[in-house]
């Protein structure tokens, strides 16, 4: 059979690169950090690894820090289904009206997204400079000299900064989400809907809420599982701190590994966050699928 | 057409009103820090101490000089720009050809292969940054580019694999037959026929790659040392951290460092715009 062992060849050969890529740089990596995660090493070449079974893990989730980078992400979670997703279907429902300059209001709403996450935080962080930044700048123009803060460095209240231009980057990415599911939803419901005389109100809730159902899966399991991964907007606005209150588990991951070159430790972590993302992906997939039923 | 309120003919409502003030509200919250950066990025440090909100009385373009020797952004954007470039041909090369199988042939092992990927979607980046150092440290990879691009290519197939691949299945499997009939072989058949095919998704994928690449952060914080290679995020980062005196220039180095994307999105907006919606609905 020359032909099918032909076809056989050119599968494997087109499917090659990329399995192996794929096994070299996800697959091995992984499990190299679950069996990393129950050793000791300090990240040296050659030194042995001491096995120490799930000392690690007792260690992590017996450990504050790790507790309070959970509750970080859990205030960009919060902040998530606050803040943003509101955000993002009230500009959706504008940029699908009949407002004028559609265009460009979708456009500027949109462009955070493009400009990469170092470059907006950076931005912001001389917004929130404390001697110099615009926004005490401009409480000073507006006589409330007393909001005045150190944004970036009061505990708590950075975390909340972060999820605040977390939320501004990603409203208008968002947005779109929202906008595919309200373009799909047929032109002749909304005329019924205007015969029948039903107010702005009404549709919103009866109409477009319901149709919209979709698009909220989405955003739920983009938001949960991106909650856990932020990395980027933490690390070039406060690096963790001060004393780690504003860390992540991405960032905490880092930090364990990079800085007090804890790799055991550390690989723990990455195996806890991975979990953690599959689990609660699965979850809101299921808990949203049973409500469509 | 959709969403807005009723209002008899030409009468303004109050709801609208608050529409149009909310709308124009936030697209200055979006555009305005960006023109506050763009503004003080001409200043020296009394005109920002004093007001960030002034033009500025001389427009300072020895900023972007200092900013382009001192943090070499030029440099660093360059090199952001030939990776994320490197990438996008990588992946669209390598997902589409495992993809066209994947779609098409009926093996056993082509099922478990994709499944595979399909969980490949889920692993969040960070995971995997311990064993791909060290790995890269024990094949003399850091600092090297193309292993760079081989990470960051294996963290997008994935993805892409998973959207091509529902995308080549909606592909009509009668075109194939009609190709093989010509005399068509497989190889010519995926390039000529099913790649420009293929365009739409390559291209919502590729703005996803590109944009990723450009602005990565963990692994070029992680492989990379020589400060010659270092990647945007990498040198803005790092320019910002050294605090020099002078705050021009980094604002500078921050809006050369967004330029290129802010200019690929003004000229190409509502196609970036159409392909990030269809790749988010499907992602």
């Amino acid at each position: 059979m020359p032909k099918r062992k032909k076809e056989i060849t050119i599968s494997v050969l087109l499917l090659l690169p990329a399995v192996i890529i794929f096994a070299m740089l996800i697959i091995y990596p992984v499990c190299n950090t679950v069996w990393l995660s129950f050793f000791k090493w300090k990240g040296i070449a050659g030194q042995p690894k001491e096995f120490v079974g799930i000392a690690n893990y007792l260690k992590v989730l017996t450990g504050n820090s790790f507790w309070n980078s959970m509750l970080n992400s859990l205030y960009f979670m919060i902040g998530g289904f606050g803040i943003l997703m509101p955000l993002s279907f009230g500009l959706a429902l504008i940029v699908t009206s009949n407002v004028r300059c559609r265009r460009f209001l979708k456009t500027s709403y949109f462009m955070p997204v493009i400009l990469s996450t170092t470059a907006v935080a950076l931005i912001w962080v001389y917004i929130l400079n404390p001697s110099f930044g615009a926004l005490n700048q401009f409480l000073d123009i507006v006589g409330l000299s007393n909001g005045k803060k150190d944004w970036l460095s009061t505990p708590t209240l950075n975390v909340w900064c972060v999820v605040l231009v977390n939320e501004w980057m990603y409203a208008g990415y968002n947005m779109l989400i929202f906008v595919a599911g309200l373009i799909a939803i047929p032109d002749s419901i909304f005329d019924a809907a205007k015969i029948d005389g039903c107010g702005f109100w009404y549709r919103v809730r009866y109409i477009i809420l319901p149709l919209s159902k979709g698009s909220f899966k989405i955003f739920a399991v983009l938001c949960i599982t991106g909650c856990l991964k932020v990395f980027d907007l933490i690390w070039a606005m406060t690096k963790g701190g001060p004393n780690n209150v504003s860390s992540t588990p991405a960032i905490m991951l880092y930090t364990e590994a990079f800085t007090y070159k804890n790799f055991g430790k550390s690989s723990t972590i990455g195996v806890i966050l991975l979990m953690t993302g599959i689990v609660l992906s699965l979850g809101v997939n299921r808990c949203l699928r049973y409500k469509e039923d | 057409m959709k969403g807005k309120s009723t209002n008899r003919a030409g009468k303004i409502s109050i709801g609208k009103i608050l529409t149009y003030i909310f709308a124009f509200f936030w697209a200055f919250m979006t555009i305005f820090p960006v023109v506050i950066t763009f503004l003080s990025s001409f200043k020296n440090n009394v005109e920002i101490n004093t007001g960030m909100f002034s033009l500025p009385k001389v427009w300072r373009f020895s900023n972007y000089i200092d900013a382009w020797k001192l943090a070499h952004i030029g440099r660093a954007v360059g090199n952001s720009l030939f990776l994320s470039f490197a990438t996008t041909v990588l992946v669209t090369v390598i997902g589409i050809s495992a993809s066209y199988i994947l779609a098409r042939k009926n093996f056993s092992v082509v099922k478990k292969i994709y499944t595979l990927f399909l969980v490949g979607v889920m692993v969040p980046i960070h995971c995997t940054i311990i064993p791909v150092s060290a790995l890269a440290g024990n094949i003399q990879a850091k600092n090297e580019y193309w292993f760079l691009v081989l990470v960051y290519t294996a963290f997008n197939l994935a993805q892409a694999i998973f959207l091509y691949t529902g995308f080549i299945q909606g592909i009509d499997k009668e075109m194939d037959e009609a190709a093989f009939m010509d005399g068509c072989g497989e190889i010519h058949l995926l390039y000529k026929i099913i790649f420009p095919l293929c365009k739409p998704i390559i291209f919502t994928e590729a703005i996803f790659v590109f944009t990723f690449c450009y602005g990565e952060l963990v692994y070029s914080l992680t492989l990379l040392s020589e400060e010659s290679k270092y990647t945007m995020a990498r040198a803005v980062l790092s320019f910002t951290g050294n605090h020099t005196v002078e705050y021009g220039p980094i604002f500078a180095s921050i809006i050369v460092a967004v330029f290129p994307m802010l200019l690929l999105y003004i000229l190409f907006h509502e196609k970036i715009q159409a392909g990030m919606m269809a790749g988010a609905v499907k992602g």
